[in-house]
């Protein structure tokens, strides 16, 4: 078995599962930056209601296919029917948000459980009809991509190299949007096409995403590997590349994975892989992962301990803290026996100036000095612009005499 | 009493601009002329329009009535010649974007998708950074910063842009002493090369030293002319619908108007 995801992940598993494999890759990073944008437009549930409303659409273009040729199984056309129906969900969601006093978190969850009830009703009637081809019908839930055609992989990749083109093209202005949409109509973008725009890469990736993924967990195709980069970086563009590899590697572990064995669900497959690179960044990522954030938590211990003796240092006042001590000795600022060292005594008048500054604009300003509190004990000239804290230095009462 | 203004000189004029939302009136007729080279200011009380006035004026909200022009013409879709600064609340402050990031915006309208962002476009937004005393701030993320910060940051996107108007929605809200004077200087700077500011303002004590021409808005104009002019004790109670009591009246204006009966 192991030799079987081996020979996949080598893309050596066989013509059919290395179109499969490429083609899941360039789906996981499309729905990856797909993803980061809708998830920065703060709009992430409305991907549920998006693929939700693929069911009745799939079933119904299933229903009338099968009826023309005997076999509803016609990927083109099933995709045709599951976009048609998304749309129509979107539009209703839009309606009702616009138009009634619901929510859009409402008019989703109105949206999602109608659409999707209507489809799995659908779904009983193809049971039931002396039609080919049923059984397939479950892998657009779940995801098979075992017995995929290469003509329905060549078509898959090519929407999904389709998509990430558009989304090259339409990076600055989905950033505009997301970021600050007053600004970005005075910078050109038409917000209403903008908008549209989105949706409809959202809607296309979920639709590429049927087969793949199947259309309950395309969802945390979109939503999971934007959220896992942003573990990453600070910065829009990176995230938008972090999250397209960590979709595309999601699909490609998942996809070779579900080669494997004919009967394990790429959907779920994808969907785990994605699960295991979230929670590895959720702790190994610098900064802000958790062993980052141990870490941060660590040394900002040690630098109270310091702040706090070297301004027991300034003022003449013996330590009795040994972890105090002990940091203090190890920075060389005081000496085994307790003396500070020249070094430490510049230190120790550092600090207390530092101190002075950052109370006395706290005093002047504490609004802005409670936004930027958690970072107090830094550099005061990586806290605040140097004009500011030339005016905080003129300003500074005169220090009282040595008490 | 006020100077007429041409507004074929404006960058920005504004004639009979009514705006509602539903059915609830924001603005009423309003007419006014942006001076160029100028620094005004809009002040009114609390849901006076001020915000909506800067929104209605860029085309960002849909307009009843009214019509916009930049010296006498149309206003362009999009108003490139105009930089917008929004409320500091109006943005989602966790975004993933540094100080460096969020200046870079300012340029991404002249920027079509095929062009990438290259050096001289990052050195000119540092150096926008820098007038606003921000450099050493480029590389930290934008929630990091203060509320002054922010603000300036804000400012570093709208020199980016290069516009010859500014649209600032209070700009002083909430910052500190030095980053208020930093943004008047800036204001002065840009009026001596030609730049013309209109900023909604809501600290009336400062009024008479920031701005030369005011906008004295509620609903309606209540008044609008050079500062020295509209800046009475009359017209402001009128703004204020005899809100400010005689004591505040006499701290914001000079003795002998103040005590004009």
């Amino acid at each position: 078995m192991m030799d079987a995801w081996l020979d996949a992940l080598t893309l050596s598993a066989g013509y059919n599962t290395r179109l499969v494999t490429l083609g899941a890759l360039l789906l996981g990073a499309a729905a990856g930056m797909v993803g980061s944008h809708v998830l920065l437009r703060k709009r992430a549930l409305i991907s549920d209601a998006v693929s939700h409303a693929t069911l009745p659409g799939l079933a119904a273009a299933f229903i009338l296919i099968a009826l023309v040729q005997g076999d509803g199984r016609w990927l083109p056309g099933l995709l045709l029917g599951a976009a048609a129906s998304a749309a129509l969900g979107l539009a209703a969601v839009q309606a009702m948000s616009r138009h009634t006093r619901l929510g859009e978190d409402s008019a989703i969850g109105a949206v999602l459980s109608v659409f999707f009830g209507l489809g799995v009703v659908l779904l009983t009637v193809i049971q039931a009809m002396p039609v080919a081809g049923q059984a397939g019908l479950s892998g657009y839930l779940v995801g098979a991509t075992a017995g995929m055609l290469a003509s329905e992989a060549y078509l898959l990749g090519a929407m999904a190299l389709g998509l990430l083109v558009a989304l090259v093209i339409l990076r600055r202005t989905l950033l505009l949007l997301c970021f600050d949409p007053e600004h970005a109509w005075t910078q050109g973008v038409d917000l209403r096409r903008a908008d549209a725009w989105l949706l409809g890469l959202l809607l296309a990736v979920t639709v590429v995403g049927l087969r793949v993924t199947g259309l309950i967990l395309i969802v945390a195709l979109t939503i999971i590997p934007p959220v896992t980069a942003r573990f990453w970086t600070d910065r829009p563009h990176a995230l938008l590349m972090i999250a397209a590899v960590a979709g595309a590697l999601a699909g490609y572990l998942g996809v070779t994975l579900s080669s494997v064995h004919p009967r394990l669900p790429s959907g779920a497959l994808v969907v785990l892989a994605a699960f295991a690179l979230f929670l590895a960044s959720l702790l190994i990522a610098p900064r802000r992962g958790l062993l980052a954030h141990l870490i941060d938590r660590y040394r900002f211990v040690r630098r109270v301990h310091c702040r706090q003796g070297l301004l027991a240092l300034a003022r003449g006042e013996a330590i009795f803290d040994p972890t105090t001590l002990r940091i203090l000795h190890r920075l060389g600022h005081i000496r085994r026996d307790g003396l500070a060292t020249a070094q430490g005594r510049a230190a120790a008048r550092d600090a207390r100036h530092e101190e002075r500054l950052w109370t006395h604009y706290r005093h002047a300003y504490p609004e802005e000095a409670a936004q930027l509190g958690a970072r107090r004990l830094e550099p005061i000239s990586r806290l605040l612009p140097p004009d500011l804290i030339d005016e905080l230095e003129r300003r500074l009462p005169p220090e009282a005499p040595h008490e | 009493m006020n100077e007429p203004l041409d507004p074929t000189t404006s960058p920005l004029a504004i004639q009979g601009l009514t705006v509602s939302y539903g059915e609830r009136l924001a603005l009423l007729g309003v007419d006014f002329v942006t001076p160029p080279g100028r620094l005004s200011a809009i002040v009114g009380p609390n849901g006076a329009g001020k915000s909506t006035l800067l929104k209605a004026a860029l085309g960002i909200l849909p307009r009843v009535a009214g019509d916009l022009l930049v010296r006498g013409r149309p206003l362009p879709q999009p108003p490139r010649h105009i930089a917008y600064v929004p409320q500091r609340s109006s943005i989602d402050w966790d975004f993933p974007a540094t100080a460096l990031d969020l200046v870079l915006m300012g340029l991404y309208g002249r920027l079509r998708w095929w062009q990438p962002t290259r050096r001289r476009h990052r050195h000119w937004a540092r150096e926008c950074l820098a007038r606003v005393g921000m450099e050493a701030f480029a590389g930290t993320q934008i929630g990091r910063l203060s509320g002054g910060q922010q603000q300036r940051i804000f400012l570093a996107r709208a020199l980016a842009q290069q516009a010859e108007l500014l649209l600032l929605d209070e700009p002083f809200a909430g910052v500190d002493a030095a980053t208020e004077r930093a943004i008047i200087e800036l204001f002065r700077a840009f009026r001596t090369q030609g730049g013309s500011v209109l900023c909604v303002h809501h600290d009336l004590a400062t009024v008479r030293d920031y701005f030369d021409h005011l906008l004295l808005l509620d609903v309606e104009v209540v008044a609008a002319g050079p500062v020295a002019e509209v800046f009475t004790a009359a017209n402001l109670q009128q703004t204020y619908g005899g809100r400010l009591t005689a004591a505040q009246l006499a701290r914001l204006l000079p003795v002998t108007e103040a005590f004009r009966p």
